[in-house]
């Protein structure tokens, strides 16, 4: 029978061979695509989720099995995130040029490259510029709010999954998602 | 009626995240308030756009991610190492010299007296990279060009005299 995510971590604790490698796996996916979610730079969100895993291979011993491993994970993940953010939020300021994506030499990604938003809600656009256009938005929240949309919308959690991730209470995970999505809804023009 | 809307419980209505009592009274007042049912349904609307148009990451190899994962977590675990390691070790230890000798020479380093800010950027980002650990990092400087400028110093011709 596989074994759980819970058992796994356990396992993991105990250095039990193999446990890490399968765990890494399961969640390798998930993981990058949360951390692109939030920081929008492929180099960061990889470098993010491998440090996420690096950190459960050092606490695993630390999972006391109180909420399920997913949640736990995604909060050492978010975690990591947030403070890439803000490290590179103070770095920028230091050197004071304004914020500048980069994801290296490769194509451009058509979210990054988006213009940014004004309110001009355009009838009939197509589903693709829509998409383009809902994202880019999105990349305009406050990293709490951008992740508890990713964690919501994107990632089915529940309210009180996202606050134990985000570290907040529920409320505040309430408000954060009124917030983000009644200005996503401002933004594009969906006020009724 | 302001102050009884319930504005902020409505994204859990839509998903149906709230206990019975909750749900119950958010029903309620859904039912009685137009501007909540419009609201409440304008937010699942943009939900099920939010979660059926959320863009894909860019694709990775996943056989290099795990590898360098391994790397990564091997190097945690194990540390920099002793000291000793890097005499057996002459190109880190060389480069590692090399990178010391160029910015002791300077002074300061040359993006700080500069204005480039693209230069600046990347000298104080080399401080916080874990250079010395990180060999492919520093093979990749420009560190035998550096070599050289430093070994030519007394065949650089003398300033002239006005």
């Amino acid at each position: 029978m596989e074994s759980s995510d819970e058992q796994l971590c356990r396992a993991v604790a105990e250095r039990e061979p193999g446990a890490f490698d399968l765990l890494v796996e399961r969640y390798q996916e998930r993981a990058y695509r949360i951390a692109w979610s939030v920081l929008r730079d492929r180099e960061d969100a990889r470098d993010c989720s491998q440090e996420a895993f690096i950190r459960l291979h050092e606490s695993a011993g630390s999972f006391a099995g109180q909420s399920k491993f997913s949640t736990w994970f995604y909060r050492i993940l978010v975690n990591c995130c947030l403070d890439q953010q803000r490290r590179r939020r103070g770095w920028r300021r230091l050197v004071g040029w304004r914020d500048q994506r980069a994801d290296g030499p490769d194509e451009p990604d058509p979210v990054e490259q988006a213009p940014a938003p004004f309110l001009d809600p355009v009838e009939g656009m197509d589903t693709e510029r829509r998409m383009t256009k809902v994202w880019a938005l999105v990349d305009e929240l406050s990293p709490q709010q951008r992740a508890a949309v990713t964690l919501s919308c994107r990632e089915g959690l529940a309210t009180k999954d996202i606050a134990a991730v985000l570290n907040v209470s529920e409320a505040t995970v309430r408000v954060h998602l009124h917030r983000a999505l009644s200005t996503l809804r401002r933004r594009l023009g969906d006020e009724g | 009626m302001k102050d009884v809307h319930v504005d902020e419980w409505l994204i859990d209505h839509v998903r149906g995240d709230l206990d019975p009592a909750d749900r119950a009274r958010v029903d309620a007042h859904v039912a009685a308030c137009d501007d909540c049912r419009a609201s409440r349904d304008r937010f699942a609307a943009l939900m099920t756009e939010l979660a059926r148009t959320a863009p894909a990451p860019p694709p990775i190899h996943w056989g290099a991610y795990r590898a360098e994962l391994r790397e990564r977590l091997e190097r945690r675990t194990t540390g920099p190492g002793p000291l000793w390691a890097w005499l057996v070790r002459p190109l880190p230890a060389l480069a590692a010299a090399g990178l010391v000798a160029v910015l002791v020479l300077a002074g300061l380093p040359p993006a700080v007296r500069t204005s480039d800010p693209i230069a600046l950027d990347n000298t104080i980002l080399a401080t916080q990279l874990d250079m010395i650990a990180r060999l492919d990092v520093v093979q990749q400087l420009d560190l035998l060009e550096d070599f050289n400028v430093i070994g030519e110093l007394d065949e650089l011709p003398e300033p002239q005299k006005s």
